[in-house]
């Protein structure tokens, strides 16, 4: 993927913070957010659920009132002026938001006038966009009769209707499958080489990977790393190597708790069945093969594969948190949004 | 784009989702048409009683049925909401710069046109069958009612948004509408009543909308009862669109 160096911020955000009351306690949702999102970019905040990832992104969209901090998106100020950011952004929620008793061009047409297109500027622009983003087929039928991916691309397109600076997703691809997804990513790659700065939230690896020239990866309200995703893997260091054996998952956890106290070896976690090693310095990761194959022999372990792995985003966040970004999910309350 | 444009494209978009739903229209007609047919003969046997003399017993009933037909009109507006909060529609509407107030009005115009069509219909389907409407008592009355359905519509938008759960609203908004509606005199005239009865029926809105209703049928439109529903019903009606614009503001913090 290619990388782009931040500009002056399209979305420019210092010590942002958000909480909310539930029952009588008050979370922090948003811990004292920093970021700068520059003009062109696919800019992804990766983290498990209930990182606060969906409440930056509501705040930055005007849906959420800010408690403090100062946000700006496309030099305006979201507090004072939200109605002013409200015509320069495009906003994608989750829900998605497709009216779905009305066919996918009603859709458009009403999207683009209430951002006020005139009537044959609205169709027109609808037009282009149902050749954009191949929704031409269906674009006349209840949007309810959409599948998943046709959904998406509707909703896609109704962010993007009054070409707007700056477009915000919230987990684009949730719930679509692998199909649909990498056809969702290549129109997003599309729309930002036309020249649309995208920011995204996902909880997906992979979609950060595959879509984000930047990536902030967060975590309990706070960003615990960013930069480019050369650089964040980069940062890693060490050697990475996935371990397979045919022991049963109950069984790995004693495993890796043997595997981290070996010499050359920094960190071991559970990664579904296999175990992830890796150690800090790149040239003992040979020592490490071979300690490791020692103590599988010891113990009567059979091993079933053994890989050196390049860095993933998940070993980024392995470093910073001392988590699997897989697992984490499933411990943060997603009650907080 | 000015709000009178954005109120007629989302006025316009609420009424296609009307059109589309073939259950909603069939439903809409043919309820007050069954009070006619199966209640109104049940009160043929008080003609002449009290609370009916020298009227039709439908000058006395149809305008009642209208002010059922104002409240059950605005009750659905509501669920609609509920479910467009869980679709993302209202979250989409409310990112974009549409004003607040008009994202309401779309759904409490929408209403009002789906109370007077029916209720349009019912008064011609009465005057065959003994009601003597007044024309201009019957514009008036239809003020009146339309009133009633915006008030209603927006509170059950504004609880929709608050409560989003659709068993919990239809526990609210029904639990409201009977006693309203049985302290009203809408089915009988309070006339018959006792006189604590009487004296609740004055803290009850619909009281004065139904009375003036009966008043306004009759043709009398200069009327203390006529003015005081409006005056009544018109700053309830306010106070419920600003508290409902209120809560569409902060609709998905």
């Amino acid at each position: 993927m290619q990388t782009r160096q931040a500009a002056t911020g399209t979305v420019s955000i210092r010590d942002l913070r958000k909480s909310f009351s539930v029952g009588r306690k008050s979370i922090e949702a948003v811990s004292g957010l920093n970021l700068e999102v520059g003009r062109g970019e696919i800019f992804g905040l990766l983290g498990p659920n209930g990182a606060g990832k969906t409440t930056t992104l509501r705040m930055l969209a005007t849906l959420v009132p800010i408690d403090s901090g100062e946000a700006m998106v496309a030099g305006i100020d979201v507090r004072r002026k939200p109605k002013e950011v409200r015509r320069r952004i495009g906003y994608v929620g989750q829900l998605g938001g497709a009216d779905l008793p009305a066919t996918g061009r009603e859709n458009l047409l009403l999207q683009g006038r209430l951002y006020g297109a005139s009537g044959s500027d609205a169709s027109r622009r609808a037009s282009e966009l149902i050749d954009l983003l191949a929704l031409g087929e269906f674009a006349d039928r209840p949007a309810r009769t959409y599948s998943g991916g046709q959904r998406r691309r509707l909703e896609v397109a109704l962010g993007i209707m009054h070409k707007p600076e700056i477009l915000f997703l919230d987990e684009p691809s949730t719930g679509l499958d692998p199909q649909n997804r990498a056809n969702l990513w290549d129109q997003l790659r599309g729309l930002n080489e036309a020249g649309t700065t995208i920011f995204l939230t996902t909880h997906y690896l992979e979609e950060a990977d595959a879509l984000a020239n930047r990536v902030a990866i967060m975590d309990h309200g706070k960003v615990v790393a960013e930069d480019t995703l050369l650089e964040l893997k980069r940062r890693v260091g060490g050697g990475t190597f996935v371990v397979r054996t045919a022991l049963p998952a109950s069984e790995l956890e004693d495993l890796r708790a043997a595997l981290a106290n070996l010499a050359p070896i920094s960190g071991a976690w559970l990664d579904g069945e296999a175990l992830r090693l890796r150690t800090s310095d790149g040239r003992a990761a040979v020592a490490a093969v071979a300690a490791v194959a020692q103590l599988l022999e010891t113990r009567d372990v059979p091993l079933a594969a053994l890989s050196l792995s390049e860095a993933s985003l998940d070993d980024v966040f392995l470093q910073e948190t001392g988590r699997s970004l897989r697992d984490a999910g499933q411990n943060n309350a997603e009650t907080v949004r | 784009m000015s709000f009178a444009v954005e109120t007629q494209l989302l006025f316009r978009r609420k009424m296609l989702e009307l059109m589309r739903q073939p259950v909603w229209i069939i439903a809409g007609l043919s309820s007050p048409l069954l009070y006619l047919a199966l209640f109104a003969p049940l009160l043929q046997a008080l003609a002449g009683g009290p609370g009916f003399a020298g009227k039709s017993v439908l000058d006395v009933f149809v305008p009642g049925i209208i002010v059922l037909m104002a409240f059950g009109s605005g009750m659905g507006a509501g669920w609609v909401t509920i479910i467009e909060v869980d679709t993302g529609v209202l979250e989409r509407l409310t990112v974009s710069p549409a004003s607040r107030f008009a994202l309401l009005l779309g759904t409490v115009l929408r209403d009002v046109v789906w109370l007077i069509i029916p209720a349009l219909l019912v008064i011609f389907v009465a005057i065959p069958l003994g009601f003597h409407p007044n024309p201009a008592g019957t514009v008036v009355l239809l003020a009146i009612a339309s009133l009633i359905t915006a008030m209603v519509s927006a509170i059950s938008g504004a609880l929709g948004i608050k409560l989003r759960q659709i068993g919990s609203l239809a526990a609210v908004v029904t639990g409201l509408q009977l006693p309203l509606m049985l302290l009203s005199g809408i089915l009988l005239p309070l006339s018959l009543a006792p006189s604590w009865m009487v004296v609740l029926a004055h803290i009850d809105p619909m009281y004065y909308a139904v009375e003036a209703s009966r008043v306004l049928a009759n043709g009398s439109i200069v009327n203390g009862t006529v003015v005081t529903a409006f005056g009544a019903l018109g700053v309830l009606t306010a106070l419920s669109l600003w508290w409902a614009t209120g809560v569409y503001r902060k609709a998905l913090a």
